[in-house]
């Protein structure tokens, strides 16, 4: 396995909040890997870092080997990261295929003038959804009316629409109810069988056990464990997170 | 059903009083009296049609009509002074644009709220076209070629017309064919979103108040052909009435959502209103309460919508 991503010593403050005092993160390509740790680890944070939201105070990115600089959102993104944000990802106002193209609209040219292409956006939209199993209709149905699963799905289809190899999802089940859940679990089974490396916050036990290939443990701005998920039951995952039990654990 | 009441209602609503003018109020069916209507209805549209690009963005513009005064008298004073028609128009659509360059760059730069920023350029705008004419208007026996910018007709149709139309048609098509478009857009309904999908929302911010000020130029231009004068006060009624029709327009078409075919068709019934209502013999001071009406009904309609936007300061 190769190594897609990789985080080294990343700091930030907020002030005098020290939200990362020198984070890893190694993901490798292909897997599902988990980011857990309790509420203030530092997760969101090292996530903003890695998507270009923030900037860090200290610390090393490198996608595949190469290192980076992701001072901005379009420059994670062109680096093939995209990230799906908890709350704010969406324009709940605006229609499906514009939330799935927002930012890399396709155009057509009417006697010379780049124009928006609808029709091309709407089919591709159709297409995208339908790699991922999941059915709507309409769309030029508006965000807001889909359902919680739904609009992961149109999230990770805008993801898919940047070609993003790493996919980070920061708690997609955190306000959705158990069939949705199983629904954006299904999702992101669907994204590793079709090559996306995903990163998946989570403070769900069941989730990151079900999906996640390893799991990183962040504590106080520090990773704590990096692991694989293999023989861990939730009930040991959140003891590690809570505890913060040590690397012996870890059976590789 | 309901949809169509929430997209169409305004529109009939402003079709039923065109008619019921047409058939009550005196002289309003006149040609001059339409000519009258479609000429305050072609500077009101170009003017809210510059807030709309604003407002999509969910910003907002208070200096529009004190920069087309301004535009006015530097475009008057000039002409007045000798310099030739063309460069005296290009000056006063450079300065107003100029107007709402700076209220972008005080807004997405040094970050002053447009609420603040706009009313502080508006009071400066004012200051300073009663600075260039003393107080005074600027009148003249200017070039006539001039004047048919706004008293030409082409076909039988008032040149005017054509600037309406066109300027409607080109707004149109940028906001709903274009990237730009869509991209103020997300701008004005999802910041936060629209900036993580890699929009340069900061820039279609300034954008869309550089706008509102090159379509204030282009008003105060016509305004001052067809008055064959410029006064530093010339477009100050716009203000609530461009706003007005905004407002209006957003109850239309797209509910909630500043869009161009509402802002026309809304500054076309304020014009019909206020021309109608004063040849029904109503007093004046109830045009100025119709119009306070207007703002606050239509915001009331869409308000679920704008409690996000620019009105939640
Ligand atoms: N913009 C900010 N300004 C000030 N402090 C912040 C900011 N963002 C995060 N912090 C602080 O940094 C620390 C880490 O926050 P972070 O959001 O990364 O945690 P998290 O692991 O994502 O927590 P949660 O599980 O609650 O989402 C917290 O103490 C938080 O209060
Ligand atoms: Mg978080």
């Amino acid at each position: 396995m190769t190594e897609i991503l990789s985080v080294h010593g990343a700091k930030k403050s907020y002030g005098a909040v020290k939200a990362l005092r020198g984070a890893d993160l190694v993901v490798e390509e292909g897997e599902v890997h988990a980011l857990c740790g309790d509420n203030g680890a530092g997760k969101s944070t090292l996530i903003k870092l890695v998507s270009g939201v923030e900037n860090p105070d200290g610390g090393e990115i490198a996608v595949r080997g190469e290192k980076v600089r992701l001072s901005n959102p379009h420059a994670a993104l062109a680096a093939g990261i995209a990230t799906i944000h908890q709350d704010l990802g969406l324009a709940p106002g605006m229609m499906i295929y514009q939330n799935i193209f927002m930012g890399s609209e396709l155009q057509k040219h009417l006697l010379g003038i780049p124009v928006l292409d609808r029709s091309a956006m709407i089919a591709k939209s159709q297409e995208f959804l339908v790699s991922l199993n999941s059915v709507m209709r309409d769309m030029k149905a508006r965000v807001e009316n889909l359902s919680g699963g739904q609009r992961q799905a149109v999230a990770i289809c805008r993801a898919l629409r940047w070609k993003a190899e790493i996919i980070i999802m920061d708690e997609p089940t955190a306000a959705l109810g158990v069939r949705e859940t199983e629904e954006v679990i299904k999702l992101i089974r669907r994204l590793k069988e079709n090559g996306v490396t995903v990163i998946l916050i989570s403070h769900s036990m069941h989730d990151v056990t079900a999906v996640a290939d390893r799991v990183t443990i962040l504590r106080n701005g520090r990773t704590q464990i990096s692991r694989s998920t293999a023989g861990l039951t939730p009930e040991k995952l959140s003891e590690l997170i809570v505890e913060g039990g040590t690397d012996e654990d870890d059976p590789d | 059903m309901r949809g169509f009441v929430a997209k169409y209602g305004t529109a009939l609503a402003g079709l039923a009083v065109l008619v019921f003018f047409l058939f009550f109020a005196r002289n309003f069916a006149s040609s001059a009296n339409i000519l009258n209507i479609l000429k305050h209805a072609t500077f009101l549209t170009i003017l809210a049609t510059g807030f709309t690009f604003a407002l999509l963005t969910s910003e907002l513009d208070l200096s529009f009509a004190n920069l087309a005064s301004l535009a006015a008298v530097v475009t008057g004073g000039l002409i007045a002074g000798g310099t030739a028609w063309p460069l005296a128009a290009l000056a006063g659509l450079g300065i107003a644009s100029a107007g709402g360059l700076a209220n972008g760059i005080l807004v997405t730069a040094i970050k002053v709220p447009s609420l603040i920023t706009t009313l502080g350029t508006a009071a400066i705008a004012n200051g300073i076209a009663f600075m260039i004419t003393g107080g005074v208007a600027f009148v003249g026996r200017w070039d006539p070629l001039f004047l048919s910018l706004a008293r030409g007709k082409f076909f039988g149709v008032p040149v005017l017309i054509f600037f309406m139309l066109g300027v409607v048609f080109i707004a149109w098509f940028v906001t709903k064919q274009t990237k730009l478009g869509v991209h103020m857009l997300a701008t004005g309904e999802a910041q936060e979103a629209a900036h993580r999908a890699g929009i340069a929302t900061s820039r279609m911010k300034l954008i869309g108040l550089t706008l509102s000020g090159v379509t204030a130029g282009i008003a105060a231009v016509l305004l001052v052909a067809n008055l064959s004068s410029a006064a530093p006060q010339m477009a100050g009624d716009y203000l609530l009435n461009g706003i007005a029709a905004v407002l209006l327009g957003m109850t239309m078409f797209e509910p909630g959502r500043p869009n161009v075919a509402g802002t026309f068709v809304g500054a076309l019934i304020i014009s019909v209103l206020g021309n109608g209502l004063v040849l029904f013999g109503a007093p004046y001071y109830l045009q100025d309460i119709m119009l306070g009406v207007i703002v606050i009904a239509s915001v009331s309609v869409s308000a679920s919508v704008l409690k996000k936007a620019a009105f939640s300061v």
